[in-house]
C-alpha cells in the first residue's frame, strides 16, 4: 500500500545488524587443525581497525610443563578454536555464551579433581576431560538455533582434534547448521577462497595426467608446511580484490604439543 | 481487600448492556492493560544529537574531544552541552548521537561510580577502584543488550583512560548495535571519515601510539577538530579536551577553541548556492 | 522485668496491657550492649566516631570497618546487631538512589532520616517480623550546589523508628559517659558550633570514645573515624586521613592520662590501612 493511502503510517525500523567484513578459514590436517582470520574490522568503506581478534583459543590451563616445551604455547591440545565472522557482536556475544559452556561443562565433568578413586581405573585410560569438538559443535548449534528468530549473523568455525588426535574443522551457518569438514572460509573472502581450496585440499576437478580426466587424484593429507602456505596464499590474494579483508593475518595451528599462533601482515590499504 | 480498581468491577450487562471497550481504548481484560497500540514505541531515529567524538592514544595516556553542540536536525539547539565525562578517577567517556539518551546512561555510570565507592574509600589499600576497561565492558554489555532487544542507545561511545594499576592507555568504542573494537585512534560518526586519516598519520599501530607525545597527540587532536569544523555542518567552534595521563591524571577543559583557521579557500567554491560562477 | 512470662513479651503486634511494646523494648537492650558509636555536629560539617572492641586477636587490624557511606553526603553508624545496619544501611542506599532518579539531587538528609525511620517502624507492627536490634547514627552536608542548603544535619534512629535531630549524640554500652561529655561540652560558655572546626570535632569525638571505653578498660579497641565537611572533604562523607587521625588519637590519649602507652593497636591500623 502506497503511503499516501494513510491508512498505515510509514515504520522507519531499527536494523540491528551491520556487516564487520574480514575472511575466516579452517584446514583440518591429518594431526593438525588450523583456523586463520585477517585481523581487520570495517563497516561500510571504513576500517574501524587494524587489529581485532575473531578467533578465540578456549583453552584449559597451559602449564610449565608444556611452555618449557615450547615457549610459544597459547593452548593445549584439548583446545577449542572458536572463530565468527559476519557481524561482530553478535560473533564476540557467541563467543562469550560459548566459552561460558565450555567451562560449565568442564565443572561438571569435575574433570580437574582427583577423586581418590584412580585405582580403579585399571587401564589407565586417559580420563575425558574437556569438551570434545563433537560435543563443541553440538553446543554451538544449540546456540545458534536458539537465535533461529532472531540470528546470530555470522559464520562460525571451530578447529581442534577430534578424540582420535586427528585434525577436524566444523563450520556453521547462522542459524546452526552444521558440517565437520576437511577446510572450509567463511565471511568475505569465501566466494574467492573456497574455490580455490576446493582444489588444492579436496583436489577437485584434479585428475591424474594420462588418464584423459576419467581417473581422479586421490585425496591425501597435505602437511602442515602446505597448508600454511595454502593459507598465506589465500589471504594476501583475497586481500587483493576484497576491500573489507586485509592489515594482519593471525593463524592459529593446533596439534598434539599444543596451541600456538603467527601473525603476518597483509597490505593495509 | 484488592485495591486495584480494575477488580473493583463494572456494571452488569444485564442492566446497562455490554460495556464498551472502545470508549478510550479501555482494556478488556485484567491481565496486561494493553497500550491499545500494535506499534513498538522504542527508539527508531535520534533526536537532539551530538555530533562526532574523537580520541587517540599516546606514550602515556589518551587525549579525547568533542564539541559542546546538541543538534536538533540542522538547527543548533543547544550550546554548553558536555558530551565528554569523568567516570571514576581514571576514565573519561566521549558520547556522541541522541542526547536524552546519552543523560540516561549518565544516571547509570553515576550510578555505578556510586556503588564502586561504597566500598572502596581511599584510605582502605583493598581497592578495585573503577578501571576503564570495567567501564567500558559495562557500556559494551548494555548497549549490545539494548539492540537486542530492538530498543537501542542510540549512541556511538569512545571509552578512553588509563589503567591506574598498570599505567597502560586504553581505548575502545562501542556504538548503538553493540559493536566494539580497539584501535589507537577512535572517532565516531564524521570524524571516522575526516579526523581518523590525520590520526592514522600520527598513529597507525600500538607501537607507533607509544612513540608518540602528548603535543604531538593534542595537536593531531586540535587539527582534526577544526578539519571536523570546517566541514562538519553539525559541528561546533567550541569543544572539549580532555587528556589521561598515568602521571597526571585527567585534565579536563570544557572550554576549547578551534584556533588558526583559514575561510580563504571559501571563495574559491562555486557551483552551488546563489553563487553565479 | 515484670511482665517476662506473661505472654506480652513474645511478639511485636501486642501491646501490653500497660501500653508497652516489650519486643521493640528487648531491641533496645542489644543496642545498650553494643560498642560505643558517637555522632557530632560541627560548623561545616558531621564527624562520627566508633569504639570497635577487638573481639578476636585473629582480625586483621583496620579492616572490617563499621562507619558506612548511605550517600556520598551521609555517614553512617551503628550500635547493636551489626547485620541489622548492613541491612539497613543497604536500604538507605535504595532510598539514596531512588530519591536521585525521581528528583535529579541527592537526597536531604532529613530526608533520609523520614525514610528510614518508617522503614524502621514498620518492623515493629507485624508478628511475622522482628524489631531492628541497633541505634543509628547518621548524618551529613548537603551542598546548595547540590541542591542542599550547606548545613550539617545529624540524627539517631532508635528500634522503634523514632528519629531525632541532634548537635551530638551517643549510643551503645558508653552512651551515659559519652553522653555526660557531650554535653559537657556543648553546654560550656566558651562552646560556639560556629566555630567549631571538623577537625577539632574530631578531637573531641576521639576523646569523647577513650573516655567512654574507660568503664570497659579490660577490652581492646581499635577507634574508627569518619567526617562529612565542605571545608575538609568537599561534602563528602570519608574516613578522616591519617595525619588527622593520629593526632587526634594521641591527643584523646593524653586527655585520659593514656599517652604513649602499650595500646598501640590503633597505629597498627592506620598503617594496615594505608
Amino acid at each position: 500500500m502506497s503511503p499516501q493511502h494513510g491508512s498505515q503510517p510509514i515504520q522507519h525500523q531499527f536494523n540491528p545488524y551491520s556487516d564487520n567484513g574480514g575472511t575466516l578459514l579452517g584446514i583440518a590436517g591429518e594431526d593438525f587443525a588450523i583456523l586463520a582470520s585477517d585481523t581487520r574490522q570495517s563497516v561500510d568503506y571504513s576500517i574501524n581497525t587494524r587489529l581485532s581478534h575473531k578467533i578465540k583459543v578456549i583453552s584449559p590451563p597451559v602449564t610449565k610443563e608444556m611452555k618449557l616445551e615450547s615457549t610459544d604455547i597459547v593452548g593445549t591440545k584439548n583446545s577449542v578454536l572458536f572463530g565468527t565472522n559476519g557481524f561482530s557482536a553478535d560473533g564476540d556475544a557467541l563467543t562469550k555464551a560459548f566459552e561460558e559452556n565450555w567451562k560449565w561443562y568442564v565443572h561438571d565433568q569435575n574433570s580437574n579433581v582427583e577423586t581418590g578413586f584412580e585405582f580403579l581405573n585399571e587401564n589407565n585410560e586417559e580420563k575425558e576431560s574437556f569438551m570434545s569438538m563433537q560435543s563443541a559443535a553440538r553446543n554451538v548449534q544449540h546456540l545458534l538455533y536458539g537465535k533461529r528468530f532472531f540470528p546470530y549473523y555470522v559464520h562460525t568455525i571451530l578447529a581442534g582434534l577430534d578424540e582420535e588426535g586427528k585434525g577436524c574443522v566444523y563450520s556453521f551457518d547462522p542459524v546452526g547448521s552444521y558440517e565437520r569438514e576437511q577446510c572450509r572460509v567463511g565471511g568475505a573472502g569465501a566466494s574467492l577462497i573456497m574455490p580455490f581450496l576446493d582444489n588444492q585440499v579436496n583436489f577437485k576437478n584434479q585428475y591424474i595426467p594420462g588418464t584423459n580426466s576419467t581417473e581422479r587424484r586421490k585425496i591425501e593429507y597435505l602437511s602442515l608446511d602446505e597448508c600454511l602456505k595454502l593459507v598465506k596464499d589465500a589471504f594476501t590474494s583475497v586481500t587483493e580484490r576484497h576491500i573489507t579483508v586485509g592489515d594482519g593475518l593471525e593463524i592459529f595451528i593446533i596439534d598434539k604439543n599444543g596451541v600456538r599462533s603467527e601473525y603476518h601482515a597483509l597490505k593495509k590499504d | 481487600m484488592n485495591h486495584d480498581p480494575y477488580s473493583w468491577g463494572r456494571p452488569s450487562d444485564a442492566m446497562y448492556g455490554q460495556y464498551n471497550n472502545a470508549i478510550a481504548n479501555a482494556p478488556n481484560t485484567l491481565e496486561h492493560h494493553s497500550s491499545g497500540s500494535n506499534f513498538n514505541e522504542n527508539t527508531t531515529r535520534p533526536i537532539v544529537t551530538g555530533t562526532s567524538v574523537i580520541a587517540i592514544k599516546y606514550k602515556t595516556g589518551v587525549v579525547i574531544a568533542a564539541d559542546n553542540l546538541a543538534s536538533y536536525g540542522s538547527l543548533l539547539r543547544f550550546q554548553g552541552i558536555e558530551r565528554l565525562h569523568k567516570v571514576g578517577k581514571t576514565t573519561v567517556v566521549g558520547i556522541s548521537g541522541d542526547v536524552s539518551d546519552m543523560q540516561h546512561l549518565l544516571t547509570i555510570l553515576d550510578q555505578l561510580e556510586m556503588e564502586n565507592n561504597y566500598d572502596n574509600d581511599e584510605y582502605s589499600d583493598n581497592v578495585d577502584e573503577l578501571q576503564p576497561s570495567y567501564i567500558f565492558e559495562y557500556l559494551a554489555n548494555l548497549m549490545y543488550h539494548r539492540r537486542s532487544k530492538m530498543n537501542p542507545l542510540w549512541n556511538a561511545l569512545i571509552v578512553s583512560g588509563v589503567d591506574s594499576k598498570t599505567g597502560k592507555p586504553f581505548l575502545e568504542y562501542v556504538n548503538l548495535l553493540g559493536v566494539k573494537y580497539a584501535s589507537p585512534s577512535i572517532a565516531t560518526g564524521f570524524g571516522s571519515h575526516l579526523a581518523i586519516p590525520l590520526l592514522r598519520k600520527l598513529a597507525d599501530s600500538e607501537e607507533e601510539a607509544a612513540e608518540l607525545t602528548l603535543e604531538q597527540a593534542k595537536k593531531g587532536i586540535k587539527d582534526s577538530m577544526k578539519v571536523l569544523f570546517y566541514r562538519d555542518t553539525r559541528s561546533s567552534k567550541n569543544y572539549s579536551l580532555a587528556v589521561i595521563d598515568k602521571d597526571t591524571g585527567i585534565a579536563y577543559d570544557n572550554n576549547v577553541d578551534v584556533e588558526d583557521m583559514s575561510w580563504k579557500f571559501a571563495k574559491d567554491i562555486t557551483g552551488y548556492g546563489t553563487q553565479r560562477v | 522485668m515484670t511482665s517476662v512470662g506473661t505472654g506480652y513479651d513474645l511478639s511485636n503486634s501486642v501491646f501490653s496491657p500497660d501500653g508497652r511494646n516489650f519486643q521493640v523494648e528487648y531491641a533496645s537492650k542489644a543496642v545498650e550492649n553494643g560498642s560505643t558509636t558517637v555522632g557530632l555536629k560541627c560548623k561545616d560539617g558531621v564527624v562520627f566516631g566508633v569504639e570497635k572492641i577487638i573481639a578476636n586477636k585473629l582480625l586483621v587490624p583496620g579492616k572490617n570497618r563499621k562507619i558506612q557511606t548511605i550517600d556520598r553526603h551521609i555517614g553512617c553508624c551503628y550500635s547493636g546487631l551489626i547485620p541489622d545496619g548492613k541491612h539497613l544501611v543497604n536500604r538507605g542506599r535504595e532510598e539514596a538512589t531512588n530519591f536521585r532518579n525521581t528528583y535529579g539531587k541527592p537526597i536531604p538528609v532529613s530526608a533520609m532520616s523520614e525514610r528510614l525511620s518508617q522503614y524502621v517502624q514498620a518492623y515493629t507492627l507485624y508478628n511475622s517480623v522482628r524489631p531492628f536490634g541497633i541505634s543509628t547514627i547518621f548524618g551529613g552536608v548537603l551542598k546548595t550546589e547540590n541542591g542542599g542548603d550547606n548545613k550539617p544535619e545529624l540524627f539517631m534512629l532508635d528500634p522503634n523508628g523514632s528519629c531525632w535531630g541532634y548537635k551530638g549524640i551517643a549510643t551503645g554500652k558508653g552512651r551515659q559517659t559519652a553522653k555526660a561529655e557531650l554535653e559537657k561540652l556543648i553546654t560550656s560558655e566558651t562552646f560556639d558550633f560556629s566555630t567549631l572546626s571538623a577537625k577539632q570535632a574530631v578531637e573531641e569525638v576521639a576523646r569523647i570514645i577513650y573516655l567512654a571505653h574507660e568503664d570497659n578498660k579490660d577490652k581492646d579497641f581499635e577507634l574508627e573515624l569518619s567526617w562529612c565537611s565542605l571545608s575538609e572533604t568537599n561534602g563528602f562523607h570519608k574516613y578522616v586521613p591519617e595525619e588527622v587521625y593520629n593526632e587526634a588519637v594521641e591527643n584523646a590519649k593524653s586527655a585520659v592520662g593514656l599517652a604513649d602507652s602499650d595500646e598501640s593497636g590503633e597505629e597498627d591500623m592506620e598503617v594496615d590501612a594505608q
